[in-house]
């Protein structure tokens, strides 16, 4: 007897036809997306190309006025409650309770994520030692600086080792070696079969971290295909034709 | 422990630690039970003073009418504004700091949050209750103590902090800002004590508005009575406002 294997990844995230308003305009409009294991999307987009309004939506802090999001297949919308275990959001600027120590942060957020007893002690552990914030461990998350707020927000994405990571511009605020840090992590990351979804305003960053890229221009997806690492200036080529000529392009197309 | 249950607690725990690392709920906890004791040294004065007068009467009050049950009076006037001030930070202060999200994103319904936060704050408030009632107890075995008319005011007093905290948490899930949340709060739960002051001056014991008052559900535990209308009362109110904020809170994952 022979048994077919299938070797393509499943499917873990699938957006279809998601659209939100904000602020009287449309945010998102129509988005069709789906995102393998393992593999690494980079969002692009300039200011205000719905970058965030997307993550939001697929971190479950929004609701889409219509279309679906499917999580493993099954419907995110129906069940908001899956975002519990199975996704690892790092939103924009990387709010904290500003009151609250490094570890009882990374407590907190395991606790919200179901996890606790030795389970969330292990847990807090591993990302402690990961994000190298160990000597931060007893700081208050108020008097970090920007960027050890960056890690601690992704230490509190990783903290339930979910299956999709969401990360909203993540090397905001990193130094250089930091930021190399992260595209590590990154690629960790998907190495152990973790979908990642990131924006970002680098280019370099994509080119470095990610499998595939999307640009976002006015809400709508203008392009998805996979990055070349070598060929840095075709990305550039293509995110300014869509920076600039938005609309035109779309037409075009 | 489901999810749903577990989310909850993980919410009160979060607002709980939040409310013991700050510094406002131990500074009012500090100044409100030091008043209160300062007022209950007076009462306990005042008391002794008139004991040989109150002992020729052959059923005068007792340290129940003439201490423990005024103290709590005074508590119930506290509340009026601490209760708003701890409580205006719980969303609108979340809001303010872009927290929120994180809770959202947490997969809990917009109930969870409110509930696991209103918890954290009814169980500082409950705290509070027990420090003060510990006053007159503490004289329980000196004196002789009227323990219906004493839980039955201390359940008033109980009702009237989750009351207050409900108002508190809905005023936050609806503000912008903490202090207009605060204010709100304030306001709202002077115009529910009092609204049927009109009523009353004119006469009229009954009616809507009496219904609606505080008042006419707190005094009678104060005096000892505790009837199943005036617990159904608090009841609802606590619903009412807690479905409220999560209605407000839905609301905004829903808009963004």
């Amino acid at each position: 007897m022979t048994t077919i294997i299938s070797s393509s990844p499943p499917v873990v995230l699938q957006l279809d036809r998601l659209s939100r308003r904000r602020a009287g305009r449309h945010a998102v409009r129509s988005l069709d997306l789906s995102l393998h294991a393992g593999q690494v999307l980079g969002l692009l987009g300039v200011n205000g190309a719905g970058k965030s309004t997307t993550l939001s939506m697929i971190a479950g802090a929004l609701r889409p006025d219509s279309g679906g999001i499917r999580l493993r297949g099954e419907d995110f919308l129906e069940h908001p409650e899956l975002a519990r275990s199975r996704i690892g959001w790092l939103p924009e600027r990387a709010p904290v309770w500003a009151e609250l120590s490094v570890s009882e942060h990374l407590d907190a957020h395991g606790r919200l994520r179901g996890l606790n007893g030795s389970t969330l002690r292990a847990a807090r552990e591993r990302v402690l030692d990961r994000l190298d914030l160990q000597p931060l461990a007893r700081r208050l998350a108020g008097v970090l600086s920007q960027g050890q707020r960056q890690r601690l927000g992704l230490a509190c994405a990783l903290l339930h080792r979910p299956e999709l990571l969401v990360l909203d511009e993540p090397a905001n605020a990193l130094d250089p070696v930091q930021a190399v840090a992260l595209r590590g992590l990154i690629r960790e990351q998907a190495a152990a079969g973790t979908a990642v979804i990131l924006s970002t305003h680098l280019l370099a960053e994509v080119t470095a971290a990610c499998d595939r890229v999307a640009i976002l221009h006015d809400g709508c997806l203008r392009h998805d295909g996979p990055v070349q690492a070598d060929d840095h200036q075709a990305l550039e080529r293509t995110f300014f034709e869509i920076a600039m000529h938005g609309d035109a392009a779309a037409r075009a197309a | 422990m489901s999810g749903g249950v577990a989310g909850t607690f993980a919410v009160a725990r979060l607002e709980w630690r939040r409310m013991v690392v700050r510094p406002l709920a131990w500074v009012l906890a500090a100044l409100t039970l030091a008043w209160l004791a300062w007022n209950f040294t007076l009462l306990l004065g005042g008391f002794l003073a008139g004991q040989v007068q109150r002992a020729a009467l052959p059923d005068g009050p007792g340290f129940t009418d003439l201490v423990a049950v005024p103290l709590l009076g005074q508590l119930a006037q506290l509340s009026f504004l601490v209760v708003p001030l701890l409580g205006m930070s719980v969303i609108a202060g979340e809001r303010r700091n872009g927290t929120l999200p994180l809770l959202f994103a947490a997969g809990l319904p917009a109930s969870r949050i409110v509930l696991g936060k209103y918890l954290a704050l009814l169980g500082w408030l409950l705290l509070w209750l027990a420090l003060t009632l510990a006053m007159p107890l503490a004289l329980a075995h000196a004196t002789d103590l009227d323990w219906g008319k004493l839980a039955a005011a201390t359940l008033g007093l109980a009702l009237m902090l989750a009351v207050l905290a409900a108002l508190a948490v809905t005023c936050s899930a609806f503000a912008s800002h903490p202090a207009i949340a605060a204010a709100a709060a304030l306001i709202i739960a002077l115009a529910l004590w009092s609204v049927n002051v009109g009523a009353q001056m004119a006469g009229i014991n009954g009616g809507v508005l009496n219904w609606l008052a505080m008042s006419t559900h707190e005094q009678p535990l104060l005096r000892g009575l505790v009837s199943t209308a005036d617990l159904a009362w608090f009841a609802l109110l606590i619903v009412v406002a807690l479905a409220l904020a999560s209605r407000r809170l839905d609301n905004e994952r829903e808009r963004g």
